[in-house]
């Protein structure tokens, strides 16, 4: 459990350092592209020649067009609210033994 | 009853000549004089919207020609993705109206239309290697015209040092523009001795046709001693200077891709060897050859420059 709220915490983090750091508008794509320049060319030639071309264009791209900080901050958010589910079950369950 | 007399002229609607061959014949002559050793075969050029382009016997590629459709289908082209079955995306580039704009250090500025250079310029075809940076190679029949005689027409000033090959960029075509973070348009370059040099060859057609857009067209670089990234696709702008230019390549992945890109076996990539290369159509490997063969054309033209990276 506390992985998950730490897991969460972190992400949120990133987001926040993401967009600070590269600007709120600015794609992931171009947040990666500016930490490593060859990282995403190498990884669209290892998804398209042997995975499949639609797999880079549909499903990476539009993930890399978003602003940087949105991806993490929406996993983020669905980790914390994964963990506050799974927080609010754990107080509901009966004690038992009693 | 009817009685139809058909009159002495008319024949058979079966012994018509179909119109293919009728529009071919020329070529066909011409093929058959190359026969007798009087012309070189002429392409198919003349048929298809490309002015008729002989065959110029002083490049030899000393290998088979590459069938088409390896050659068309098998295609490195960026803007359109990573792998080698961009064809039928590139489809969609429009190829005409098409211009070339000469600029930066030159008396004449200009933009010239397509179609008008092929008035203008002499078109021939040249069969060359192709070497790619990814250890492939292919030998096309290709046609077009000099470098050197474009350049002429916007004279270039003695202050040039270096030439700079700009690639159309269309968005709404080109899905590779989605990535916003690389330094499009894609861009390439040479010294103007390079450009100078007899080989560097504009590229207006492949195979007698029209060069399709996934080799590049309707117009292309060909430098066939450098590895093949840095022959630009789809020219839209050429621009002399005096300023090295950074390909885009270089700009990408500096330490695999550089400026000179001269083909040399005994320099390996980073990350593979360059020793062969796997021929399309075949697969066979054959050896590698420095400067991809053509060192009896350009080997001059790097005496003195030996501290230069000219092999990647």
């Amino acid at each position: 459990m506390p992985f998950l709220l730490i897991a969460a915490l972190l992400l949120l983090a990133a987001g926040a350092a993401l967009g600070f750091a590269f600007g709120w508008g600015a794609p992931l794509g171009e947040a990666l592209f500016r930490y490593d320049p060859a990282l995403l060319n190498t990884a669209q030639a290892g998804i398209q020649r042997h995975l499949s071309p639609a797999l880079w264009d549909e499903a990476a791209l539009p993930l890399l067009e978003r602003p940087s900080w949105l991806v993490p901050f929406v996993l983020g958010a669905l980790l914390l609210l994964l963990y506050g589910l799974l927080a609010a079950r754990r107080r509901r369950r009966p004690a038992v033994g009693g | 009853m009817l009685v139809r007399r058909n009159p002495g002229w008319t024949i058979p609607e079966r012994e018509v000549t179909p119109e293919s061959s009728f529009f071919g014949r020329r070529a066909a002559l011409a093929a058959g004089l190359a026969g007798t050793g009087l012309v070189l075969p002429p392409s198919r050029a003349g048929a298809t919207g490309l002015p008729v382009a002989m065959r110029n016997p002083r490049y030899k590629a000393e290998r088979a020609i590459t069938p088409e459709r390896e050659a068309t289908t098998y295609n490195n082209y960026y803007e359109f993705g990573s792998h080698k079955t961009i064809s039928a995306a590139a489809q969609k580039l429009p190829l005409r109206p098409w211009t070339v704009r000469v600029e930066g250090m030159v008396e004449r500025p200009a933009e010239f239309g397509l179609d008008d250079l092929l008035r203008r310029l002499p078109i021939e075809e040249r069969v060359y290697r192709h070497r790619c940076v990814e250890a492939w190679a292919m030998v096309v029949p290709w046609t077009g015209f000099q470098l050197s005689e474009l350049l002429k027409l916007a004279g270039p000033l003695g202050s040039a040092k270096y030439v700079r090959f700009e690639t159309a960029a269309v968005p709404a075509v080109m899905p590779g523009l989605r990535q916003s973070w690389y330094p499009w348009p894609y861009v390439e370059g040479c010294t103007i001795a390079e450009a100078a040099n007899e080989l560097s060859f504009m590229v207006v057609g492949a195979y007698g046709k029209p060069l399709p857009p996934q080799n590049g067209g309707p117009v292309r670089m060909h430098f066939p001693w450098k590895y093949g990234f840095k022959s630009g696709k789809s020219i839209v702008r050429i621009v002399l200077t005096d300023q090295k230019p950074v390909s885009f390549w270089e700009k990408i992945q500096p330490q695999e891709y550089g400026f000179w890109a001269n083909v040399n076996p005994a320099v390996p990539h980073p990350r593979w060897s360059q020793a062969t290369e796997r021929m399309l159509g075949t697969d066979e490997r054959v050896p590698t050859q420095l400067f991809n063969g053509y060192g009896e054309f350009v080997a001059g033209l790097y005496e003195g420059l030996q501290r230069e990276r000219l092999w990647a």
